[in-house]
């Protein structure tokens, strides 16, 4: 379970105001808004890349801004994540890209962890491209292997940003399929975050709405849809009239 | 403190506060970054001393670091020993007409100051260019926050490698520049100055203090060259621009490194040893 | 490690690249030269850089001078002690600060600060093409871009080394004095005993406007060559660095021989 009370970040400007979630585990949490409302920059406050200026935050009972930097490194083990750009490692291979966050687990032998990259892999159609490297694949392949990488380790909560930019429509719900199959069976908790409204609303439990740093809406899939907050309805309806 | 180097690099318009308020903002960013560099040294020990090295890595820098010097060094620290011997020789003359002691007073500067200084000055241009470069681009892209999701300290994971090989690389390629130094500052002797190479092989006036100072200086400068230029790249802040001001500032802050610390090991040795 | 390292094929690829280097930068320095000839450039655009450049850079310059100026005295040191001879601290520090270390060591400090940002600011504006926009809009880009900051490079580092000589010779008088326990009149008087003169300042000063020219044409050279995006970019501010570091030490051989 996700906990944020109150937080807070400025860079130059506001990029976070007052923000209050509550993610229950085994959800699959959708965050939409426009560009720049605050998403990318959430997600990066639960995984403590950031620190926020002010508030709290606890997973699973556990107090994050707490943690030293050392303790850090274990704590986001229990994360997988798929980054806006994909951050593949551009020095190594796809196979070498997926496998990386569960050598340094460690736990597995390298014939497992092989088998466990292989079956990733297929799971999104790019089981031939494992010798190839990240720059010389198409965005929406970069991206596919960004999803493999981020759930790989089988983590118990899982931040998905953007996982179907650059995908074509058929590609794109067939992701969120498989991720919201996944989940479903591993129970994970989930956070996702797609301009792709319409097809992510087909996957989520619940769904929040950040605009202008602020969470404006937190509900249920349903509740959002039949919503008559200005900005949830201008924006899942894809309205021009309206306030945004 | 990125922020800030980032907004002084774009804005030409004069900023508030006139030359001393330019420099005393200097001096706050300086010891603001002396305190975060600071921080990224003693993290770079802990993982040094704790967790495992990988070997591989550490060599692909030594390569980074060293071969792809090894050029440059050659060129720069060759033309050095023709300029020391050709000028010290110009201010002896006018002074007492004798160069016997011309190569003795060159080996013992070259092996407390020149060779050590004049190597991590190069090295700081090249690879703390080179190392900002990297990592910052890194930042920029999200691998190094990538790194951190997968439990993997960039520190260890990035700047440990580094340090190490820029340890080893730094004291070699000394050891190297110094002979070339050598043999530069032989033929020019003997050329210009008619002094024969077996006068000029002097070590009369190389001692152990100075040899203790020249390896210190090495360990100095090849520990600090690649934690200044690592913390430049990791505090990278927007898109391409900022891989471009982390760059440059990785050139000056580990050049200024270099000076500082130059001036404190020689005064440290001066007082120890006289 | 994926090829051997070979020091000849290095030095023959080296030879190859700084030969066309050389020749590329001698044509940018023939069209700078054809415009400053005709004061044909851009004024505001100099102003602006003379700010960005020089008066920025001021704060670091003093730091190096300042440090510079303190070790020059701890390794003159001694020698002073050897012979006892104090009235020559401020000849030894003087004479290597003025001719060489002043100079060298501003103009290594200048080039990153100031060459190598020149170079990524020159570099943007290849690789978004508003170089090219410039020539369609008819505005000549090398008086427009190219000139203001080249005189701006040569002016801001001839300056800086004025002013770190003065810098790091006061703080050589003081560190003398802290350290080898020399009064600092005794040691400027070391400084006009004689053995010096004023040929050791402009020695100094005329290498200034020389590695001012020759790291102004790699600067501005390795910037408008630019190819391949951001990671190119960062290859030519790397590139910068590198030449004008060797270039700044090869052409002070030179200068200090011919100067005698």
């Amino acid at each position: 379970m996700i906990q944020i009370q109150h937080l807070s970040k400025t860079f130059v400007h506001p990029v976070l105001r007052n923000v209050t979630l509550r993610v229950p585990a085994g959800c699959l949490y959708g965050l939409i808004g426009p560009g720049a409302s605050g998403k990318s920059v959430l997600l990066k406050m639960i995984t403590a890349l950031m620190r926020p200026d002010a508030g709290t935050l606890h997973v699973d009972g556990q107090d994050v801004l707490g943690l030293s930097e050392i303790e850090l490194a274990s704590f986001r083990l229990k994360f997988g994540m798929l980054f806006q750009n994909n951050a593949l490692f551009d020095s190594m291979t796809v196979a070498d890209n997926v496998a990386f966050p569960l050598r340094r687990l460690g736990q597995l032998s390298e014939t497992e962890i092989a088998a466990r990259v292989r079956e990733r892999l297929s799971a999104v159609s790019l089981a031939e491209f494992a010798e190839r490297i990240p720059s010389s694949l198409s965005g929406g392949q970069k991206k596919r292997v960004g999803v493999a990488r981020a759930t790989i380790t089988q983590a118990p909560i899982i931040f998905y940003d953007e996982p179907a930019a650059g995908l074509d429509p058929v590609t794109s719900q067939k992701i969120f399929d498989l991720l919201r199959k996944e989940q479903e069976t591993a129970r994970t908790t989930v956070i996702m975050v797609s301009s792709d409204v319409d097809r992510l609303l087909t996957v989520t439990d619940r769904v929040g709405m950040m605009y202008r740093g602020s969470l404006v809406f937190d509900g249920t899939t349903s509740e959002a849809q039949t919503s008559e907050h200005a900005h949830v309805k201008q924006f899942i309806h894809g309205l021009a009239e309206g306030p945004l | 403190m990125s922020v800030d180097a980032n907004v002084e690099t774009t804005s030409a318009l004069p900023s508030e506060g006139g030359l001393a308020a330019s420099v005393g903002r200097a001096v706050f960013e300086a010891i603001d970054s002396a305190s975060q560099i600071y921080g990224v040294l003693v993290r770079t020990l802990y993982y040094v001393a704790r967790a495992r090295i990988d070997r591989d890595a550490v060599i692909r820098q030594m390569y980074e670091i060293g071969n792809r010097s090894v050029f440059l060094l050659s060129v720069v620290i060759g033309f050095i020993g023709m300029i020391f011997v050709l000028q010290a020789g110009l201010q002896m003359q006018r002074v007492i007409p004798d160069l016997t002691m011309l190569g003795a007073s060159f080996l013992e500067l070259l092996v407390r100051d020149l060779a050590p200084s004049i190597v991590a000055l190069m090295l700081a241009t090249r690879v703390g260019a080179g190392i900002a470069a990297e990592i910052g681009s890194m930042v920029v892209t999200e691998q190094v926050d990538a790194l951190r999701m997968c439990g993997a300290d960039p520190v260890d994971y990035l700047v440990k490698p580094r340090f190490l090989a820029s340890l080893i690389m730094t004291t070699m390629l000394t050891l190297w520049s110094g002979a070339v130094s050598v043999g530069s500052g032989m033929v020019t002797a003997e050329v210009i100055f008619q002094v024969s190479p077996r006068t000029f092989w002097n070590l009369h006036l190389v001692h152990a203090s100075d040899l203790a100072t020249g390896l210190t200086k090495c360990i100095a400068y090849g520990a600090a060259i690649p934690i200044v230029s690592s913390h430049c790249g990791l505090s990278t802040f927007g898109g391409s621009e900022g891989v471009g001001s982390a760059t440059t500032r990785a050139v000056v802050q580990s050049s200024l490194a270099v000076i500082v610390l130059n001036f404190i090991i020689s005064s440290a040795a001066f007082i120890a040893f006289k | 490690m994926s090829k051997m390292f070979s020091p000849i094929i290095a030095a023959r690829e080296g030879l190859f690249s700084l030969a066309g280097t050389l020749g590329k930068m001698g044509i940018i320095a023939h069209q700078i030269g054809r415009r400053l000839f005709r004061l044909d450039f851009d004024h505001e655009e100099f102003w602006r850089n003379m700010y960005k450049m020089g008066v920025k850079s001021l704060p670091i310059v003093a730091l190096t001078a300042l440090f510079t100026g303190a070790t020059m005295v701890v390794q003159a040191a001694p020698i002073v002690q050897r012979y006892g001879a104090q009235q020559l601290l401020g000849w030894g520090a003087g004479f290597g600060i003025l001719r060489e270390v002043g100079p060298v060591l501003t103009a290594l400090m200048i080039s990153g600060r100031v060459g190598a940002n020149n170079t990524a600011e020159l570099g943007t504006m290849t690789v978004t093409e508003q170089i090219d926009a410039l020539r369609a809009l008819a505005i000549d880009p090398i008086a427009f871009l190219i000139v203001p900051r080249f005189v701006a490079i040569v002016l801001t580092l001839f300056l800086s080394t004025l002013y770190a000589d003065a810098v790091a010779l006061i703080g050589a008088a003081y560190a003398g004095q802290a350290l080898v326990g020399v009064d600092p009149s005794t040691f400027y008087n070391g400084l006009t005993s004689g053995y010096m003169g004023i040929a050791d300042v402009t020695n100094g000063l005329i290498k200034s406007i020389i590695f001012g020219i020759a790291m102004g044409l790699a600067s501005c050279h390795f910037g408008l060559a630019v190819s391949g995006g951001a990671p190119g970019v960062g290859r030519a501010v790397n590139a910068t660095v590198v030449a004008s570091a060797a270039g700044i030490f090869v052409v002070d051989y030179f200068v200090s021989f011919i100067l005698g």
